[in-house]
């Protein structure tokens, strides 16, 4: 496994992250790291710049972002956030993300009568993924707070419902004049 | 990445897509989904309760065209099989009759998932019947 993002940038476990000190140091350690210091060194030490600063731009651009932060540390926490198939996604979740699917599909073949519902039923998805947002805030404080795991199950739970109204956001898009 | 022959053909004619009454006794419904690329399967079976044979399938799979093909297939393979035969569908039956990239496999597993929830709902929903029909026998 490569280096933790977390370790590299010296910052605790935190999904809540102040993004303008996560800049700093992602300056700091570019020039810490930046591979035109290394280039009399040895071989070794070369090798060393070269893997620090691809560590230092694949983490900035994760732990910059707070659902590829939240996603990582899931990952390094021992969730297994690829694996494929639905164990734990509960079926009244299925059931809504099923019927609301539908009911796009049924908007998208109707006629130029369905545009308006289309994009109500658009915003109606975007309303839901703000209190998404909102409630990952939530979440992310919790697991803050004590970094215990329960707080990192819930914020899985979360982005689960967030993927799939993210998708029928996509889906319930409709071009601006037909 | 490119999507076989079979696959295109499943997506483009996907077979048995519709729904039946989940409230029926004889139908199992299966509804799956892997959150991680939000798809959502919907599985359906129509089981025969003398002989025990699955009369007709139905799904309907948002999601990408490998689970769509994956799903439309597992329709066509329960179609004529027993509740047991149907159990022994394997995702890898999928894999291979499809030709699933690796990327892909999870689609097949998640079909999969879908014929063993619907089996596990019809199964349920005969045992609640079961325990019903002894109750009245004894209240009579």
């Amino acid at each position: 496994m490569t280096r933790d993002f977390f370790e590299f940038f010296d910052l605790p476990r935190n999904l809540s992250i102040d993004t303008k000190d996560l800049e700093k140091r992602f300056y700091a350690l570019s020039r810490k790291w930046h591979p035109d210091l290394f280039a009399r060194k040895s071989e070794a030490e070369r090798e060393e710049s070269l893997e620090a600063t691809a560590v230092l731009n694949d983490g900035y651009r994760t732990l910059r972002e707070p659902i590829a932060r939240a996603l990582y540390l899931l990952k390094r926490e021992g969730f297994d956030v690829a694996e494929q198939g639905s164990k734990d996604v509960p079926a009244d979740l299925l059931e809504e993300v099923f019927e609301l699917n539908m009911a796009v599909e049924e908007l998208q073949d109707g006629d130029e009568s369905a545009r308006a519902q289309l994009i109500s039923a658009r915003q109606r998805f975007e309303a839901m993924r703000a209190e998404l947002d909102a409630e990952l805030q939530q979440k992310f404080a919790a697991w803050d707070a004590g970094h215990d795991k329960a707080a990192l199950t819930e914020v899985r739970a979360v982005l689960n419902r967030r993927k799939y109204i993210t998708n029928l956001i996509a889906k319930a898009n409709v071009p601006d004049r037909v | 990445m490119a999507y076989s022959d079979k696959v295109l053909d499943h997506y483009n004619n996907p077979r048995n897509v519709g729904s039946m009454d989940k409230s029926s006794d004889s139908v199992g419904t299966g509804m799956v989904g892997a959150p991680e690329c939000g798809d959502v399967m919907k599985l359906q079976i129509r089981v025969n309760d003398a002989s025990g044979i699955i009369e007709d399938a139905k799904f309907k799979t948002f999601g990408c065209g490998s689970a769509i093909a994956s799903s439309s297939l597992a329709t066509e393979w329960l179609k004529g099989k027993t509740v047991d035969e149907a159990l022994q569908i394997k995702n890898t039956d999928i894999v291979n009759e499809l030709s699933l990239p690796p990327v892909k496999i999870h689609c097949s597993v998640l079909a999969e998932d879908a014929i063993k929830a619907a089996i596990n709902d019809y199964r349920s929903k005969q045992t609640v019947k079961a325990d019903v029909g002894q109750m009245e026998h004894a209240v009579a």
